[in-house]
């Protein structure tokens, strides 16, 4: 089984770019998003980084609106349950309360396209990487790497339980389900456990030290994308300071 | 119940973050302590953080903004204690955001704080209260695992509502409106968690006495 944004990260165009940069331009544009008044930052920051995704890092758009439905669905709901009010007796709408939703709505929307942004070219493992070199410890490192192996994994393994399940019923009602779903966890429980156990077999007799060493392909820095990234960013806060 | 990228202004998410900073790094050392010990545990720990992160992949949405699923943090704390669950959860919650888009990354220091500090503490206090009192470990792991889930579920109605204080209200009111839209999902899913527990407890360590069921799913970690 396979997740799809990480599926996509690792075959995208950008995958070879130095984290960096594109943690320059995601991260930038995210923190602008939170920091300036939504408007009129938040639309420019939704046009830039959706037009940077879809254009120059070329993620098919049916891809992107997939990964950004189930976010962007939470995000409407939460936005209606904030209209209204609720008072002692009764539910209202409240008129003055929809500025400050749509403006809410509008920078959680530009968070999520910056999220996307960096998730959908950049695979866990460089983002780790990178965390390592800015000063996360040596054994968390190491312990997310392995997880994230064991993610996969696991999903694959949870994926057949589920299925033979279902296939026996035991998706009929609520108390099979609840029944199911802990059956599946309690297996998958040791299972992972020894999974891990094994592995940590096969590297001892390896004789590894805790540190996995793997060479990266990425490509220089590159100055000029460096200067259109920032100026982008600078273009946007200047917009956002001015016209708020 | 994770709140979504861009929710919170950047105060506050920086507010948060240092809230929760001293308490990763305190994992951080507790982590390092047992892996000088004990380098093997290591694999328990990432086999954990992993199936933490399957556990929220499996199910997700449900109504009213944040999601729901089983978060396994109320299990997690009882086994590896609360400690160490910072810095699993801080990973899980890392993942979740880049694989799932689910959650954050500026809203992570949030997220951390409710999900994965106060709900382990709360489970970890009411196991060891049980643990004393002599309750059965079905009725302890249940307590610990649904009322961790709501101390999850109240510090994130807190931390919106002080995002977004009510126009005529304030804080409070708004903090009982929040509180009062996700109590309709969040307080089955706290009674479906704490079941959930138990059957998954009892199916991993059901042959062995109740004393001893923690320290066999703990494996080397402990």
């Amino acid at each position: 089984m396979t997740l799809s944004i990480d599926q996509y990260a690792h075959l995208s165009r950008w995958r070879e770019r130095p984290v960096l940069e594109k943690a320059l331009l995601a991260i930038g544009m995210l923190l602008l998003a939170i920091s300036l008044p939504p408007w009129p930052t938040a639309p420019c920051i939704i046009a830039s980084v959706l037009g940077v995704t879809l254009l120059g890092a070329r993620v098919p758009l049916r891809l992107w609106l997939r990964c950004a439905l189930i976010p962007a669905g939470f995000l409407l709901t939460a936005g209606l349950t904030m209209l209204f009010d609720v008072g002692r007796h009764d539910l209202s709408f409240s008129a003055a309360g929809l500025p400050v939703v749509c403006g809410l709505l509008l920078r959680s929307f530009a968070g999520i396209c910056c999220l996307l942004l960096l998730a959908l070219t950049t695979p866990v493992t460089d983002i780790l990487a990178s965390l390592r070199k800015i000063g996360l410890p040596r054994e968390i490192a190491e312990i997310s790497l392995i997880m994230y192996r064991l993610v996969f994994l696991l999903l694959d393994t949870a994926s057949a339980m589920h299925t033979a399940q279902a296939a026996r019923l035991g998706q009929r009602n609520r108390k099979q389900q609840l029944r199911s779903l802990g059956l599946l966890l309690a297996n998958l429980f040791p299972r992972a456990m020894d999974r891990a156990g094994r592995m940590e077999n096969g590297l001892a007799a390896r004789g590894w030290n805790g540190e996995f060493k793997v060479l990266r392909r990425t490509r220089p820095l590159s100055l000029a994308r460096l200067t259109w990234t920032s100026l982008l960013l600078g273009s946007v806060l200047l917009m956002g300071s001015l016209f708020s | 119940m994770h709140i979504m990228e861009g929710y919170l202004p950047a105060k506050h998410c920086l507010a948060w973050y240092s809230v929760s900073a001293p308490f990763f790094a305190g994992g951080v050392w507790r982590i390092r302590k047992i892996l000088a010990e004990r380098p093997q545990a290591r694999m328990n720990l990432a086999a954990a953080g992993a199936f933490a992160f399957v556990l929220s992949a499996l199910k997700m949405p449900s109504v009213t903004g944040s999601c729901s699923h089983p978060t396994g943090t109320g299990f997690g704390a009882v086994v590896f204690g609360p400690a160490v669950m910072a810095v699993l959860g801080a990973m899980v919650l890392l993942f979740q955001a880049l694989l799932l888009a689910h959650g954050g990354l500026t809203t992570l220091g949030a997220n951390l704080f409710s999900m994965a500090i106060v709900g382990p503490w709360v489970s970890y206090g009411l196991w060891k209260l049980g643990q004393r009192l002599g309750w059965s470990v079905a009725v302890s792991m249940f307590l610990a695992a649904a009322l961790g889930d709501l101390a999850t579920y109240i510090t994130t109605s807190i931390q919106l509502a002080l995002a977004y204080p009510d126009p005529v209200g304030g804080f409070t009111t708004a903090a009982i409106k929040f509180g009062g839209i996700f109590a309709l999902t969040q307080v089955p899913l706290a009674i479906a968690e704490g079941m959930l527990t138990v059957v998954v407890m009892d199916a991993l360590a059901g042959k062995v006495a109740d004393i001893r069921k923690v320290s066999i799913l703990a494996g080397e970690t402990r």
